[in-house]
């Protein structure tokens, strides 16, 4: 289960110098200049409840994703990424209802992005950037509640060292931008336990909606956004056993809004599962919101 | 009488003209063209740099033109080379570098510096 949960978060924080925009569920794309800073907060809900079993599970995760950027050069940009995340799981035990589930900070992320490839032309650009982040066990993987120590889809952190690597592209234009990004995070081990490891696609359009035509100066943008995201994840690992209720295949739709201006964004948007193949018993997505903001400086 | 006001007005007004119109030509405006700027959270980052070279007192982005008009301050001029850099560290590149006449440099709106 907990490369499933990974998945979904990694769907919002890093499944990702330079000037352009950004999709709303993955981070990679973040614009920012040489010598300038980017700061982006999301708030986020998900529901994570699609149980065939008895036990009737029903995850909730709630919180924050922090995300710091800065230009070191036109071409290298560095991030930092800290979520905080409340989980809570409900489930029925020996007919009893519980409830488990803590709040805290996570795994700190530091992502490096290269701007390899750049074709710019009037009012449109064209960039490939591959990117590496590092995840580290910075968050809390010891903590328990009344019952016992949590499991691992529940603790704060992972307690291990994550890899992963992949490269955006973006197209954009005035009227429409497209990003494409290709991932693969390898899961460290940690008590024990190890998550899958996951691949994943992400692509995103956004679409001018508003102003329709373009007069002088910077007018504001009003972006329709609809975002797609193919996760793989890989069988979780518990000792040297595969744990067969676990990873599988999601496709994620996430329609949003985003009001772009020149200092700052805000966006919204909302994830759906459209496809869930999932193994075993693995909990599947009931659905995701996000909405946040981030600012130039 | 009269001749000695009629002096004295024309006095002033050449004052004023000359005044106006030193200050006009001291006036410099220059027009970037920039290659991939594409949406307005992009020109953040151009307005920044252009703004922060020396003697720029404002700077107005035209997004669908692609242009950057940059006013200096009285008595400065900016180099090619100088803007070139300036666009490139914003993640652009520089298509057209253009010095405009007064009319254009004080006409310029409000923009970022």
């Amino acid at each position: 289960m907990r490369a499933v949960i990974a998945t979904g978060l990694a769907a919002l924080c890093l499944a990702g110098a330079t000037a352009w925009g950004a999709p709303i569920t993955f981070n990679t794309a973040l614009p920012v200049h040489q010598g300038g800073w980017v700061l982006r907060e999301q708030v986020i809900y998900r529901k994570i409840a699609d149980d065939a079993t008895a036990a009737r599970r029903d995850l909730r995760l709630a919180g924050v994703v922090s995300v710091l950027g800065y230009g070191v050069s036109r071409d290298l940009a560095v991030f930092g990424l800290l979520p905080w995340f409340d989980r809570r799981l409900e489930l029925r035990s020996a007919g009893q209802n519980l409830e488990r589930g803590t709040q805290g900070f996570g795994d700190l992320s530091l992502m490096a992005r290269y701007t390899a490839y750049e074709r710019n032309s009037p009012g449109r650009t064209l960039r490939v950037a591959p990117f590496l982040v590092v995840k580290a066990p910075t968050g809390s993987d010891e903590a328990r509640d009344r019952l016992a120590r949590l499991p691992p889809s529940l603790q704060p952190g992972s307690g291990a060292w994550d890899l992963l690597a992949g490269a955006v592209s973006t197209w954009q234009t005035l009227d429409f931008q497209l990003d494409g990004q290709l991932s693969y995070r390898t899961n460290g081990e940690a008590n024990g336990f190890r998550a899958g490891d996951v691949v994943r696609f992400d692509g995103s359009l956004q679409y001018r909606l508003w102003p329709r035509r373009l007069a002088g100066g910077v007018p504001a943008f009003v972006y329709g956004v609809l975002e797609a995201n193919l996760i793989h994840a890989a069988r979780d690992r518990v000792g040297v056993t595969r744990d067969l209720n676990s990873g599988g295949t999601t496709l994620f739709v996430s329609p949003g809004l985003q009001y772009v201006t020149r200092k700052w964004i805000v966006e919204a948007g909302v994830q759906i599962p459209l496809l869930q193949d999932l193994n075993g018993t693995a909990l599947g997505y009931d659905f995701g919101l996000s909405a946040g903001f981030r600012v130039n400086f | 009488m009269l001749n000695g006001k009629l002096i004295g007005r024309r006095i002033a007004v050449t004052l004023g003209l000359a005044l106006f119109a030193s200050n006009a030509l001291a006036q410099t405006a220059y027009r970037i063209q920039v290659d991939g700027l594409a949406c307005p959270f992009c020109a953040y980052g151009i307005e920044k740099k252009l703004g922060a070279i020396a003697g720029v007192a404002r700077v107005e982005t035209d997004i669908a033109a692609g242009t950057v008009t940059a006013t200096m301050a009285d008595g400065a001029t900016m180099d090619e080379a100088s803007a070139t850099r300036a666009v490139q560290e914003a993640g652009f590149s520089l298509r057209g570098f253009e010095a405009l006449g007064q009319a254009a440099a004080n006409g310029a709106g409000a923009g970022a510096k």
